[in-house]
């Protein structure tokens, strides 16, 4: 395998793992599989691309490319304003969806039909309103660097950095924060949580917030490398769902490194097979893993 | 006086048609230590997670010292004093000791935590040797000394366990009994849920015995300990065939 298809693969695998550390987390703390997940990347990527198109058009320097980037002030901007919107939209979701299924104590079964439906709705919506179009964050054209054997874009090398910051940060948050301790409390036992005098509702709030938040960052980096479309979550499902599982569900740092397995895997077979057989790479990983070992590389099998 | 912890004509149940606890009167005094025995199925063991916010209350009134917190959930009765430890999976096991610990102190005043958990180290030094060890690393019985340790970081005034002797060994669970009569004598209201009778009787003040969701019999434990016709009807304990 050439040096060249680890970068490229991990590159993309830092945008999973991104995404995945969300499923994973509503996962662990909520108990269902979100299938509505990857449509908060995608509405995180159109929230950031309206934001900054907006602050563009009020004030065109904003959108002058920052050396070496493709892109301008507006969207760094952009993303910090739709990381909050993306975070609320899930709430929304929660509050009009799985809140009050999860108050009825419906089955884990209705949750995630019920995650399937509102994958539908939120589609719908963005293609309603931005029609199926690929949109862009930039249309400026970017010289890859050399490093040795390899080339990068400064972009990629940016998503890169970003990717590995906020995993950091995300894995501080849970293992030195007592909201984080929370959080992993939650995901073990909920009912011992409360009676130790854990706010579970709160921490049920703040799984939506951290997920949705990396979401949208994972949305605008699969924005800024590829392209923006309404189908964007739905294609990035199953890589989500896979890293999630590989990297065992509950785990940050798994979810990263399974992003990051997958995302290789899925260029190397683009060089080696082809790239018709990109988007079977996942689903087959996804099968090993459960038939192999279900808890995932960190998952305990107690 | 008022008592630290009371119910009130307490009905509740998983499911609202099918109470398990029928209508329960408590009173548990100051500094007491009740023990809350009775056969399998009897609901003593719903009448304490119903009492710690785990179970819906169809009807009736829990109070603490006085203060009513029925309908609060089980993270605000923490707040209020009560601190409860369930029967099995009552510990984060993969949490380390120290990060269970924390996470009981969290509710308490920043500059409080560290000092509280230090001196549940001095209390329970065997959790104080290794507070990196992932909890569920640890024995049966150093698990209920950790969910005991965990419960009392907060000081609580009223302290519940179900059932703290399940699946302890005896010599196990008769340090764990020593430590509880112990808490107790420091002035912590103790409710004590309990198959192992006379291991719970010869630590109680008082032992409340519930029958089918309701109390049946109380007394003080030293009565109730030598009662035949209570240790047969209620507590599993056989009378001497009597002779032909």
């Amino acid at each position: 395998m050439s040096p060249q298809v680890l970068l490229d693969g991990a590159i993309a695998g830092a945008m999973i793992g991104l995404g995945a550390i969300g499923v994973t987390l509503t996962y662990s703390i909520l108990r269902f599989a979100n299938f509505a997940h990857g449509d908060f990347l995608a509405w995180g990527a159109y929230f950031a691309l309206a934001i900054a198109g907006a602050l563009g058009a009020l004030a065109g320097g904003l959108a002058t490319p920052i050396e070496p980037f493709s892109f301008g002030w507006s969207l760094p901007l952009a993303l910090l304003l739709a990381v909050p919107l993306t975070a609320g939209l899930a709430l929304l979701v929660d509050a009009l969806l799985f809140g009050p299924l999860r108050a009825r104590r419906s089955a884990v079964i209705i949750l995630v039909m019920a995650s399937f439906g509102a994958a539908l709705t939120l589609r719908s919506l963005l293609e309603f309103t931005f029609t199926s179009r690929p949109a862009y964050f930039t249309s400026e054209l970017q010289i890859a660097l050399r490093f040795g054997p390899v080339r990068a874009t400064p972009d990629q090398l940016l998503t890169l950095a970003v990717a590995a910051v906020l995993v950091l940060l995300v894995h501080l948050l849970l293992t030195r924060t007592t909201l984080g301790r929370s959080m992993r409390a939650v995901s073990e036992n909920p009912a011992l949580a409360g009676v130790v005098g854990v706010d579970v509702r709160r921490v049920v709030r703040f799984a939506w917030i951290l997920g949705a938040g990396l979401a949208c960052v994972a949305g605008v980096m699969a924005g800024l490398l590829v392209q923006i479309r309404p189908q964007m979550g739905l294609d990035l499902l199953l890589p989500l769902f896979a890293a999630a599982i590989l990297g065992g569900i509950g785990s940050i740092p798994g979810a990263m490194l399974a992003g990051l397995v997958v995302g290789i895997a899925e260029a190397a077979t683009v060089q080696l097979v082809g790239a018709e057989w990109r988007a079977a790479v996942a689903f087959v990983i996804l099968i090993a893993i459960l038939l192999l070992r279900p808890q995932g590389i960190f998952g305990r099998a107690d | 006086m008022t008592p630290a912890l009371s119910t009130h004509a307490l009905v509740a149940g998983y499911e609202r048609d099918l109470p398990i606890v029928r209508g329960v009167d408590l009173a548990v005094a100051p500094g007491e230590l009740v023990a809350l025995l009775g056969p399998n199925g009897a609901g003593k063991s719903t009448l304490v997670k119903t009492v710690a916010g785990l179970v819906p209350v169809h009807s009736g009134t829990v109070r603490l010292a006085g203060t009513e917190i029925t309908a609060a959930p089980a993270h605000e009765k923490v707040r209020h004093g009560l601190a409860f430890v369930p029967q099995t999976e009552n510990i984060f096991a993969t949490l380390s000791i120290h990060e269970n610990l924390q996470l009981a102190a969290a509710i308490l005043p920043r500059p409080r935590q560290a000092g509280r958990i230090a001196a549940l180290y001095d209390t329970f030094p065997d959790l104080a040797a290794r507070p990196g060890l992932r909890a569920g690393a640890l024995s049966g019985g150093q698990r209920q000394m950790l969910a005991v340790a965990r419960a009392l970081v907060v000081e609580p005034a009223v302290l519940i366990l179900d059932e703290p002797s399940a699946g302890l060994s005896p010599r196990i669970v008769s340090e764990v009994f020593e430590r509880l009569r112990a808490i107790n004598a420091r002035g912590v209201t103790t409710v004590l849920v309990e198959q192992n009778v006379r291991a719970a009787l010869a630590i109680a003040d008082r032992a409340v015995i519930l029958v089918e969701g309701r109390v049946a019999h109380e007394g003080p434990a030293a009565t109730l300990a030598g009662d035949p016709i209570v240790g047969e009807l209620y507590l599993g304990a056989r009378r001497a065939e009597a002779p032909a």
